[in-house]
């Protein structure tokens, strides 16, 4: 069965594109709504996006290989996106990168069986003065230590 | 304290709603370019006042605007960059969240100025919060007049929209800022021709940083002159300084270009942290090459940095300590540009991954003296052979790391 | 018009022109890899950077452009080292494959490391692993590891071909260029990608692994299976003294020539080789009461002319009729008109070619003989063939090429062959129709003769022979001016036309079409 957006979601990419004076340009919008409503984008997505913008799927494919952020596997309820760069670093990120492996039960790259948490390592958030910084699908967490993370994790239901 | 131009009225609640930024003189600036001053005078200002780019190039905006062909039978456009990518850099982030509305006055003066009626906030994909709040803010500019047709009355039309970006450095850069915007892979571009005459869609583009453009309504206000002298006659106004690492009071400091690195180290962030010792500083983000201890006693400005080899890029400074290891310093470098190249041009794509895993043998305790030298010598292929600049901004920090910290990096060899 | 200086060498350059194209046609050769001038320039490999003074940085020739009084140095030490480092950067994740790489011989890394390289790796790590063996096509292989990033492939199917089946995947040194899904390149030219691909990453399942590069030796020829006449190269084995060779010709390849196919050539020409080595006639054959005899010239020709002289003389000349084809020379359908309808004063000259194809977009008619227009231009008069009425009134029949069988039944040939008294046919291959005539004579392909073809747009592109002719086969324009010989007809006219050279030149005194068209 292939994949249909829903009607408000075809509203809005409808109204996205009009903002561009070329149709194509709307690409990684969509691709940001694609994935937002059908959590990633498989071949199935890709053809859908393709015949919205009358361009090849192999186009579309092209881009959302080149972008960190689009996902073209299923991810965990919570994406949680640890920040290993410079400052996170030498606060203190690797410490409790492995403190949440611990905790979840998995490595980076990896989601839990029950679906819930999928764990990965990011380049910087842009939150350094928070640092170590990590961001739990697009919500900002900083100043992070044990306590702050156990109670993180509590409140993800 | 020196009188804040872009912090002014960060921390106030709500400030970031229009009728709270309206009550404080919000728009005001808007209102004196569009009714009493034409697109020419606008240009002149900011050409006099020296303001150089606050993203990382220090290019002079006024400068910029004026490469824009007028009698061109093309759309222009203007693309804010708000991708916010080199690490350390986060001072973007706060003057979206806090005082949108003060950069939207700073579009739609610029948009007036050079003639354009479409502008694009290219912002990063991480800020989703941030995309939201500035939307939020188009929405009230749009209510109230300030966007949409016939601004003000004055027959000028401008739509803004926020666009949002998917995780990638490279699209920070503007010719990957333009690909990215068309709906490709972010791909620099070849220069010439620059975007001013052929940027986005072909037509030509202004690019400017959100803190460049925030400065555009004080330069209406109070002219080129005030602005000029807020900071130094070269370099007009004022830099908001980011500083993180391991300092008392990392965060936000907005002072006059020419501030002393020492003072924002020691004072305005409070010094070390915990009684550490300072070991080195980045001082302009990630792309900026190191500080060694006794080289810290500069002016943050564009020349000063320059002279001595570094660079004020995105004013973003990292302190480093002395009990961190500068080899995870050069792995933390050496990956994130690995991981960043957009994979276009030989020397980044396969350089700064070629360095990537030199750094990790030698963190993994297998690196020999050799290594060291090469890559010095991989990073000095990769300077100035690139398509983009990101091939220098990885090889010059990393150059600066292995040169100026060699001893330290030999020491964690086996031997 | 600007007067720029490479290496110290004042050179002419046009205006808007960058500064490769100056110094390609000052012969000066600068290292490229994703350049290539189909395309607009790309900037990323990096390889063709040199000095210009007065600027900083090294720049790229290939999208710089040409300003008065430039100086350009392409051999200096600065660019020297920059060669060298980039060359340093693609060898150390190119897997060493040499030894089993096709493109060894001609392949650019090689090239440019022998010539600007030679320095000892220093690559320690671990080399980026990918697919080695990717069916991106019928005939395409690709192969990821050895792939440089040149795009060149993927930029030719999606400015050339407009197909858009290859794209760049992923980001940063894990790039790699791969079909969607199983949609593979399926196109008229995707062997192009073959030639375009400055390494060995992409490969021909025809040719891989059959023979090594520099065994083979290259030759100039014309395409003839279409009406566009794109220039090719022949790529053949020339064998060794004594040892019997497998095959002779291994590949073509596309040739430049602006005007007619610019720098490619389609599939359905580039695999046409294999029609140059098989089943190939090589002896004149005589079919008489059952029986096969290997006839030499000598008595062919004397079997021939006996027949044409009896109807000539005895004023039966109506008797006689020709079948040829339009993949005839300019030379050979003018000699046939001349001899055949001119001098004989035969009427009954038909053509019979193979039928029409689909023609594409680009250079592929639907005309599949390479002289249709030479025919037009001759003269030949394409009435349609009507075999019965043919059988009916003849006693002679000459056939060139073995075309006939394409457009009738071989029951329907036979039929009317058994009622025709002597049949001769003039072919380069086997066929089912060699054993329905009485005399069979080998004759060479285009490939193997010198001679000129006019292709769909007027342009007439002379030949020299490049393979030899097969056992012995000759040039059916020499077996017709031996013909004229024997039947010792206008010997003025006919003894001066000594080489295909003084055919074109005459053709060009009798008919204005061609006046001209021997420079």
């Amino acid at each position: 069965m292939s994949p249909e957006y829903s009607p408000q979601t075809k509203k809005k990419i409808e109204e996205i594109i009009s903002r561009y004076p070329k149709k194509e340009a709307a690409l990684l919008p969509i691709l940001h709504l694609t994935q937002q409503e059908f959590g990633f984008i498989s071949a199935e997505e890709e053809k859908l996006i393709s015949n919205l913008l009358g361009i090849k799927p192999i186009k579309v494919r092209e881009v959302l290989t080149f972008y960190t952020m689009l996902k073209r596997k299923p991810v965990g309820k919570y994406h949680i996106q640890v920040c290993s760069n410079l400052t996170c670093s030498m606060l203190g990120a690797e410490k409790l990168m492995g403190y949440l492996k611990m905790k979840l039960g998995i490595s980076p790259g990896e989601t839990t069986s029950d679906n819930k948490f999928t764990l990965s390592t990011v380049e910087c958030l842009g939150a350094c003065e928070q640092a170590p910084s990590m961001m739990v699908n697009f919500d900002y967490y900083g100043n992070l230590d044990r306590e702050k993370i156990d109670d993180i994790l509590e409140k993800l239901k | 304290m020196e009188e804040k131009i872009l912090t002014k009225n960060f921390g106030q609640k709500n400030f970031h709603k229009i009728d709270v930024y309206l009550k404080k003189g919000g728009y005001e600036a808007v209102r004196k370019a569009l009714k009493e001053m034409r697109p020419e005078q606008i240009l002149e200002e900011v050409k006099k006042a020296n303001l150089r780019g606050r993203g990382g190039a220090g290019f002079p905006a006024g400068v910029k605007w004026g490469f824009v062909p007028q009698k061109v039978p093309k759309p222009r456009y203007l693309c804010v960059n708000a991708d916010e990518g080199e690490p350390g850099t986060f001072k973007d982030r706060y003057i979206m969240s806090h005082n949108p509305h003060l950069l939207l006055e700073g579009i739609i003066i610029t948009s007036y100025c050079v003639g354009i009626h479409l502008a694009f906030i290219y912002i990063r994909g991480e800020y989703e919060a941030i995309a939201q709040r500035l939307e939020q803010a188009i929405a009230e500019a749009c209510q109230q007049g300030f966007l949409g047709k016939n601004i003000l009355g004055t027959g000028f039309d401008l739509d803004l929209f926020v666009h949002r970006g998917a995780g990638s450095y490279i699209c920070g850069e503007e010719t990957g800022l333009l690909e990215s915007l068309e709906g490709k892979r972010g791909y620099p571009r070849l220069k010439p021709p620059f975007p001013a005459s052929i940027g986005l869609f072909g037509c030509p583009t202004v690019i400017n940083n959100v803190e460049t453009l925030a400065n555009i309504p004080i330069i209406i206000l109070k002219g080129a002159e005030w602005f000029f002298k807020k900071g130094l006659p070269k370099d007009g106004g004022t830099r908001i300084f980011g500083i993180s690492g391991m300092v008392k009071r990392p965060g936000i400091y907005e002072l006059p270009l020419g501030a002393s690195l020492k003072e924002i180290i020691f004072t305005c962030a409070g010094g070390m942290k915990e009684g550490k010792k300072l070991k080195a500083i980045i001082p302009g983000g990630m792309s900026a090459p190191i500080l060694k201890a006794d080289e810290i006693d500069i002016k943050m400005d564009f020349d000063s940095l320059v002279k001595a080899d570094s660079m004020l890029g995105s004013a973003a400074i990292i302190v480093i300590d002395e009990e961190t290891p500068i080899l995870d310093v050069l792995k933390a470098v050496a990956k994130f540009y690995s991981h960043e190249s957009c994979g276009q041009c030989t020397p980044c794509r396969i350089g700064t991954s070629w360095i990537n895993k030199i750094v990790r043998r030698m963190a993994d305790g297998e690196g020999e003296r050799k290594d060291i030298d090469t890559i010095i010598r991989l990073a000095s292929n990769i300077k100035g052979k690139t398509l983009c600049p990101l091939g220098d901004a990885a090889a010059m920090p990393i150059l600066s790391i292995a040169q100026k910290f060699r001893e330290e990096l030999e020491s964690y060899l086996p031997n | 018009m600007a007067k720029i200086f490479i290496d110290e060498k004042l050179v002419e350059a046009k205006d808007g022109e960058t500064v490769f194209q100056a110094a390609v046609r000052a012969g000066i050769h600068i290292p490229h890899l994703c350049y290539h001038p189909a395309f607009v320039p790309e900037g990323s490999c990096r390889m063709c950077l040199v000095e210009i003074e007065g600027l900083p940085k090294l720049e790229l020739s290939c999208s710089t452009q040409v300003r008065e009084g430039m100086k350009i140095f392409t051999q200096s030490e600065k660019v020297g080292e920059a060669r060298k480092g980039t060359l340093e950067f693609l060898l150390a994740e190119h897997p060493l494959d040499c030894p089993i790489c096709d493109k060894a011989g001609e392949c650019k890394l090689q090239d440019y490391y022998k010539e600007y390289g030679l320095f000892e790796s220093q690559f320690k790590e671990a080399k980026e692993k990918r697919e080695k063996k990717v069916r991106i096509g019928e005939n395409l292989i690709l192969d990821q590891e050895r792939c440089v990033l040149c795009t060149r492939c993927v930029r030719f199917l999606n400015e050339i071909t407009k197909t858009q089946e290859l794209g760049v995947f992923e980001r940063g040194v894990r790039s790699e260029i791969n079909i969607y899904e199983n949609n593979l390149v399926d196109n008229n030219y995707s062997n192009n990608l073959t030639e375009l691909c400055p390494v060995g990453a992409i490969t021909d399942t025809d040719f891989r692994f059959q023979t090594r590069a520099w065994l083979l030796e290259k030759g100039e020829s014309i395409c003839s299976l279409c009406s566009r006449g794109c220039n090719i190269f022949i790529e053949y084995n020339p064998g060794f003294a004594r040892i019997p060779r497998k095959k002779r010709v291994y590949r073509l390849k596309s040739r430049e020539n602006s005007e007619v196919n610019e720098y490619w050539i389609c599939d359905f020409g580039r695999y046409g080789y294999k029609y140059l080595d098989e089943e190939r006639l090589e002896k004149i054959v005589q079919n008489k009461n059952g029986k096969q005899t290997v006839l030499s010239w000598e008595k062919a020709y004397l079997v021939l002319v006996e027949k044409i002289k009896a109807l000539f003389l005895r004023k039966k000349i109506s008797r006689m009729a020709v079948i040829c084809h339009t993949g005839l020379s300019n030379e050979e359908l003018f000699l046939i008109r001349k001899i055949f309808g001119d001098i004989l004063q035969v009427e009954k000259i038909f053509i019979a070619d193979p039928p029409q194809g689909e023609k594409d977009n680009l250079l592929l008619t639907a005309e599949r003989t390479a002289n249709r227009r030479g025919a037009e231009e001759i003269g030949f008069d394409f009435k349609p063939l009507d075999l019965e009425v043919i059988a009916l009134k003849t006693d002679l029949l000459l056939i060139f090429g073995h075309f006939l069988a394409e457009s009738f039944s071989l029951s329907d040939i036979k039929n009317a062959l058994d009622k025709i008294g002597a049949k001769f046919l003039f072919t380069s291959h086997c066929s089912s129709l060699n054993d329905l005539v009485d005399i069979v004579l080998p004759v060479a392909l285009v490939a193997e003769a010198s001679g000129s073809l006019t292709n769909v747009d007027g342009k007439v592109q002379r030949y020299s022979p490049v393979l030899e002719t097969c056992g012995d086969a000759r040039a059916l324009w020499q077996v017709l001016l031996s013909l004229a010989k024997e039947l010792k007809i206008n010997y003025k006219y006919f003894y001066p036309l000594a080489s295909s050279e003084a055919i074109l030149k005459q053709m060009g005194n009798e008919i204005p079409f061609f006046e001209k068209k021997n420079d």
